[in-house]
């Protein structure tokens, strides 16, 4: 049985500041080395000041995948050299003092297979490579430290999966938890990165480190199965060994230097005293955590009569969620979640288009409600909204301007059908008993007046005339 | 001028008119200029210093609000960061090593118009007891130049007992404040772990290590120990003291409290004449109404062993961002593979330093961390217990600060494991974060010896309160030189 | 006395530390003198101690804000163009 387990890390990028000093903790679109103190730069004679809201955070993070959450969380030293590791060891979690990392174990539901967690841990990131000079004798590393310190929670899974499929199933699960929790913008390079490790039944079990992005990784673990796959399939022993994935090349590589010694001398930070996190805390923790996806589906189903498949769309994102909660009356909720699912979602489906989206939600109010009230076909308002994403101006405006309101004047339809009851002879006489030519005969309306003709009151007068 | 007096004493003066801090400071820099040949207690003189000390007198004259040192010359450790100014930590490997901000007891000190007289000198990262591994060479000790002064602050406690200074900050990590002020016969403070701020002092083994005053007087650091202690947003290791005044009401005396003596203490291999000193200081303390018996302590025999095992593991993990990177010294990356460059860099560390490191790299180990770091860290845990426990008897425990005299230069630099045990007596404040102090109580052969007390955490007023009264009954000749 | 600690392992945990010894011998024998003088920690008799720590409530850790460092740092540090800290190869 194919066995797949993953450690996941991923950065808090809605935080302010570091993890355990003041600068920035989006170090993006910074000159290198610019987002950097005495702290983040491993100086000699300065401490870590833990940073209240990581901590918060995190703890979210684990209530929200179920974990257990201890009273004290406790920081180590894990050492061992590495230029982009300013103190040479990395302020970490871990578990050999009893449960002391931000989360224990827990257990979460991908479809209907259950993935355990194995625990939760704090830590900070180290700095970036950059390495310079074409050949051996000039190579060098440029090192830039702004990345360095910034929050990243490493959620570490047991081997449960077994095929790729899951592991995509659960990174949506945990991009969309991520996302509605308000820690991390999942969307942002480099914000989420894995490793994994991978074995086949009769197979060791392989570690695929430095995959930079989820697509990456079940792509990643896709290869690491086949791979693994056709080696055995030709009798070739699967070896017990580390590999990197290399994202231009899509492939994992044997890792060519022997992870020699990795012994990291794991040892209690003594500049970070344990930290409590009393029920009472976690109780407040709890009771301000955002409505859980599952909850929120649960809600659109019953409250608002959404049906599954829909709900299941506007719950799992935040963006759409929360346009839908703060525009719909409850009178009006069927036609938003309509608007958002079928119209909008084409509009606004990446992160640059969302910032730059000027839609609120009083503009699917009104859009919603001019719908109700026959103001505007479905049509027209698939028009208009495309103009309020682009120009923010308020649907009235939009209306006039493109003139897309209904044509709900009798006379002026009487004379369109007129004229298309001239124009199409055969179909008005057989729509005298067969009313599926008289749709045909009203979406003809429909073409000469650009979606604007009212279709309820069309459909009447073609009844009437045709008698 | 008269460079001999305490820190209250100078503070007083100033403020009256007697002296000014310009004249002070002027003559403490000609006095560092006639013995700091012979001493070596600084590594670096601070050249503004008695224009700083003008300022100051400027500002008493015009009535200005002044902080309460008053241009008071004060010699720094060089292993706590002044901003724009070198700290070495007598070490090749930070030669040019500039701090570019202040360690917070730096800021507090500046506030109070501190002058820095200068940076003084320490064992290589602070990891000795005789100063002898500084890279820079040994700094003397001024009751006899043939002697070590203690370290690992011994530039520190040189300063303070040869008037180079009117006061110091040291660190102490197992007795580096103590063991100095023992051998030079100054006050040396180690204060409740948390008590004082460690930002900016750089690390040797943190989780157990303080910066602490040595000064003339009990008095004088229980003045140092206002304008230090108290909560530190930079340092979330720090204690809230709630602002005590540890000035106020010092002379309450020890009438009534109780008094161990360690026996652990004074056993085996103490120098007779240090064991005859103690027993005197207990008498002296009976004699001021206290009631002192002897109190076992049994992990006291495994604390010096546990103390370099957490030490050494510590200082391994501190000490391994010197890579030469991003800061330190020239030497070009160019030609090199990462692990040799850095192996390369490192090797200017000197041999006691890389002794630890060594060390530091194999007690953790995945192989051996049961047998020597996790049993340190029991040790450590049991030997707090028995001193919570002996606490709840005591009000006090009294030990000789060493169990030796100072020897000479170079005569225990070969034998570590000799070393080792001189600590034996200071490492147990260290390990269970209780506060002590070394009082100087006699002079043998022309050589010091203190007395060490020590209380409960958080009773550092008491402490100096018990300490100002042993004080009181010592009158000891001046310093030879 | 059999020695518990070989030599092979202390130039083993020297490289480890990334530290190039030349005389051997002379850190060796030292270092061993002192793991030697460790060995006394098995007779403590503290297997059941348990390791603890001081702890501290989450309301006082640092509030996330951003407050950049006065200085710009880099220039003050060893640098390349301002900008970049160098590094050797990688392997």
């Amino acid at each position: 049985m194919t066995k797949i387990g993953l450690e996941i890390h991923c950065q808090l990028t809605k935080l302010e500041s570091k993890l355990f000093c003041s600068c920035k903790a989006n170090y993006r679109e910074n000159k290198p080395n610019s987002n950097v103190c005495p702290i983040c730069m491993g100086l000699p004679g300065t401490l870590p000041r833990l940073n209240k809201k990581a901590v918060e955070k995190a703890t979210l993070i684990a209530m929200a995948l179920n974990c257990s959450t201890p009273e004290k969380i406790a920081f180590f030293r894990k050492n061992y050299f590495y230029p982009d590791l300013p103190k040479n060891f990395q302020i970490t979690q871990l578990n050999i003092y009893g449960d002391t990392s931000v989360g224990g174990t827990g257990e979460i539901m991908v479809g209907d297979k259950k993935i355990r967690i194995t625990r939760i841990q704090l830590e900070e990131d180290p700095g970036r490579l950059i390495y310079e000079g074409s050949s051996s004798k000039n190579q060098i590393t440029l090192v830039d430290y702004n990345r360095a310190g910034t929050p990243l929670v490493e959620i570490v899974t047991e081997p449960d999966f077994e095929n790729p499929k899951q592991v995509r199933e659960f990174l949506k699960i945990l991009s969309d938890l991520l996302e509605n929790l308000n820690v991390s913008d999942p969307s942002l390079e480099g914000a989420m990165r894995a490793d994994a490790n991978v074995s086949i039944e009769g197979g060791n079990k392989v570690e695929i480190k430095n995959i930079n992005s989820f697509h990456d990784l079940e792509k990643a673990v896709h290869f690491e199965i086949t791979r693994q796959e056709s080696l055995y399939s030709r009798d070739i022993p699967i070896a017990l060994e580390t590999r990197h994935w290399d994202d231009q090349r899509k492939i994992t590589i044997s890792s060519r230097s022997k992870e020699e010694d990795l012994d990291y001398r794991y040892f209690l930070e003594g500049d970070i005293p344990w930290v409590r996190i009393g029920k009472d805390i976690q109780e407040k923790l709890k009771s301000e955590m955002p409505e859980s996806i599952m909850s929120k589906k649960e809600r659109y189903v019953t409250k608002y009569n959404i049906p599954e498949q829909v709900a299941d769309v506007l719950s799992s994102d935040k963006y759409y969620s929360d346009l839908f909660d703060k525009s719909n009356d409850e009178q009006n909720a069927k036609e938003i979640a309509n608007i958002i699912t079928t119209d909008l979602m084409g509009l606004v489906d990446t992160r640059e288009k969302r910032e730059q989206s000027k839609l609120t939600s009083s503009h699917l109010r009104d859009l919603a409600d001019s719908i109700q009230s026959e103001k505007l076909t479905r049509n027209s308002a698939k028009n208009a909204l495309y103009e309020i994403v682009k120009s923010g101006k308020d649907l009235s405006e939009i209306i006039s301007q493109l003139d897309l309101g209904n044509v709900s004047d009798e006379n002026e339809l009487l004379q369109i059908i007129q004229q298309v009851l001239s124009e199409e002879p055969q179909a008005a006489e057989e729509a005298k008993s067969n009313p599926q030519t008289i749709n045909f005969l009203v979406g003809k309306v429909m073409q000469k007046t650009k979606g604007k003709a009212d279709p309820k009151l069309t459909l009447e007068l073609f009844k009437k005339k045709l008698g | 001028m008269n460079l001999k007096i305490s820190a209250l004493e100078y503070v007083e003066q100033v403020k009256n008119g007697n002296i000014s801090a310009e004249d002070f400071v002027s003559a403490t820099i000609d006095r560092i200029k006639n013995v700091d040949d012979k001493l070596h207690a600084f590594l670096q003189v601070n050249s503004k210093a008695v224009e700083q000390a003008a300022q100051v007198d400027k500002k008493v004259k015009s009535g200005e609000k002044v902080g309460s040192c008053f241009g008071m010359p004060i010699s720094i450790k060089d292993n706590i960061c002044i901003k724009h100014s070198k700290t070495t930590c007598a070490s090749k490997m930070l030669e040019n090593f500039v701090a570019p901000y202040d360690a917070t007891v730096i800021s507090k000190l500046k506030e109070q118009d501190a002058v820095f007289i200068g940076k003084a000198n320490l064992d290589e990262f602070a990891m000795g007891l005789t100063t002898e591994f500084s890279a820079y060479g040994p700094s003397r000790n001024p009751w006899n130049t043939d002697y070590v002064p203690g370290g690992s602050s011994g530039g520190s406690a040189v300063s303070v007992s040869a008037f180079e200074c009117v006061a110091s900050l040291g660190s102490d990590t197992g007795g580096s404040v103590r063991n100095p002020a023992s051998f030079c016969s100054t006050v040396g403070y180690k204060p409740t772990y948390g008590l004082i701020s460690r930002y900016g002092l750089i690390s040797y083994a943190n989780s157990i290590e303080q910066i602490g005053p040595i000064t003339r007087t009990v008095k004088d650091t229980a003045f140092m120990l206002n304008i230090l202690s108290g909560l530190d947003s930079h340092d979330n290791t720090t204690i809230d003291n709630e602002n005590v005044d540890y000035l106020s009401g010092i002379e309450a005396g020890i009438e009534g409290k109780k008094i161990g003596i360690i026996q652990e203490m004074i056993g085996e291999g103490i120098d007779h004449t240090v064991l005859s000193a103690t027993n005197d200081a207990v008498s002296k303390l009976e004699g001021l109404g206290a009631i002192c018996e002897p109190i076992s302590i049994d992990m006291v025999k495994y604390s010096v062993a546990s103390y370099y095992t957490i030490t050494a593991t510590e200082a391994g993990s501190n000490l391994a961002r010197y890579d030469n990177l991003r800061y330190g010294y020239d030497f070009p990356v160019e030609g090199f593979e990462f692990n040799s460059y850095i192996s390369k860099a490192r090797t200017k560390f000197g041999p006691e330093v890389i002794r630890r490191m060594i060390l530091g790299g194999f007690v953790p180990s995945s192989g051996h961390a049961g047998k020597y770091f996790l049993k340190s860290l029991k040790v450590k845990s049991k030997l707090t217990r028995e001193v919570t426990e002996a606490f709840k008897k005591y009000d006090f425990l009294v030990a000789p600060t060493v169990p030796i005299l100072p020897f000479k230069i170079g005569e225990k630099i070969d034998d570590p494991v000799a070393l080792f045990q001189v600590d034996i007596n200071t490492v147990m404040s260290n390990l269970t974060g209780v506060p002590s102090i070394s009082v100087p109580y006699a002079i043998s052969n022309g050589l010091p010896i203190g007395i060490q007390l020590l209380a409960k955490q958080n009773d550092d007023k008491s402490l100096l309160q018990a300490a100002h009264a042993l004080e009181t009954t010592v009158n000891l000749p001046e310093v030879p030189i | 006395m059999i020695k518990l600690v070989t030599e092979e392992e202390i130039e083993q945990v020297a490289k480890f530390m990334k530290i190039d010894v030349h005389d051997h011998k002379e850190y060796v024998e030292k270092v061993h003198d002192m793991i030697d003088f460790f060995d006394i920690l098995d007779s403590a008799g503290v297997e059941d101690e348990e390791v603890t720590m001081t702890d501290l409530p989450l309301s006082k850790l640092r509030e996330d804000k951003h407050i950049p460092f006065e200085d710009k740092l880099i220039e003050k540090l060893k640098n390349y163009k301002e900008h970049y800290v160098r590094a050797p190869k990688m392997v």
